[in-house]
């Protein structure tokens, strides 16, 4: 995930803004791994292999079947 | 909500199963989408709403210089990072019913043949409003569903509700993977998106899909509603 896109992403529960924490950058300076928390409801979005997981929480859970 | 979160996260999990077969027999864009883009000025910031692939972000970048590209399938934005370049593509997670992103930041988008597979007719009403919500002013969007025109339904074209149905996925091995659509009805995509806060540009019916090119509706309009 590239840094610039805090600009324009938010929490899709409440759009707040989210507060990006890094865990890990690759050598082009992408990020690998990190989360997004949103500042109003403090819901906590994934970065996995370089990619923001997004998705409402109700949606990113794996359904049991 | 409960029944609806499952479904949507069923198609979402179809997609994830299906993701690298389907993407090899999604290579080339509709020449509608293609159009559309081509008609549009050069702008900032696009977004592919439903990317699958990414063959239509693609397209996008011929005339916005940095493409959103979102899907509810994270193995389907795997297949789009293989093909598009970094330094302008931009992929992103995320629901098309509540979409992660500011408003007015996006300047052109296309969310085609994604529309069908939300599983109620509010949660599809909510991903018109979405869309609408994040378009800039000035910002422009292609629309599309499959519809009851197309060949492969013997359906009504002209009945005012389409149709709830699943389509099987046939994975090379044999096995079939059962996808969620709503097939639209064009006077239903048309009271969907006059019922949203989309205004319509542009609606037609072709080669089986309902299209619309809308924009955001602007704030007096909006306020005055």
């Amino acid at each position: 995930m590239n840094e610039d896109l805090l600009d324009i992403i938010c929490c899709p529960l409440d759009k707040h803004d989210l507060e990006l924490d890094i865990e890990e950058r690759d050598e082009d300076d992408e990020i690998i791994a990190g989360t997004l928390t949103c500042t109003e409801c403090g819901e906590v979005y994934p970065i996995e292999d370089g990619i923001p997981n997004l998705l409402p929480p109700d949606m990113r859970e794996e359904s049991p079947a | 909500m409960g029944s609806d979160d499952h479904d949507a996260r069923s198609v979402r999990e179809t997609y994830e199963t299906i993701a690298s077969h389907f993407s090899e027999t999604r290579a080339h864009p509709w020449p509608e989408v293609t159009e559309f883009v081509e008609a549009a000025t050069q702008v900032d910031l696009g977004l592919d709403l439903g990317c699958g692939n990414g063959r239509h972000a693609a397209v996008l970048h011929e005339r916005a210089d940095q493409v959103l590209a979102l899907d509810a399938s994270r193995n389907l934005l795997r297949e789009a990072r293989e093909k598009l370049d970094p330094t302008w593509v931009r992929l992103l997670q995320g629901d098309a019913a509540r979409l992660p992103l500011a408003d007015d930041c996006v300047d052109l988008a296309v969310y085609v043949a994604t529309l069908h597979h939300l599983p109620s007719r509010e949660r599809r009403r909510e991903s018109l409003d979405e869309l609408a919500r994040v378009l800039s002013p000035e910002g422009e969007a292609l629309v599309s569903a499959w519809s009851t025109a197309h060949d492969r339904f013997d359906a009504d074209a002209e009945a005012e509700t389409g149709f709830d149905t699943e389509i099987d996925w046939t994975l090379p091995g044999g096995e079939t993977v059962a996808r969620f659509y709503h097939i639209y009805a064009p006077a239903e995509f048309e009271a969907d998106l006059a019922a949203s806060d989309c205004r319509v540009i542009e609606f037609e019916v072709s080669s089986g899909n309902c299209y619309a090119r809308i924009s955001g509706k602007s704030r007096d309009e909006a306020g005055a509603l």
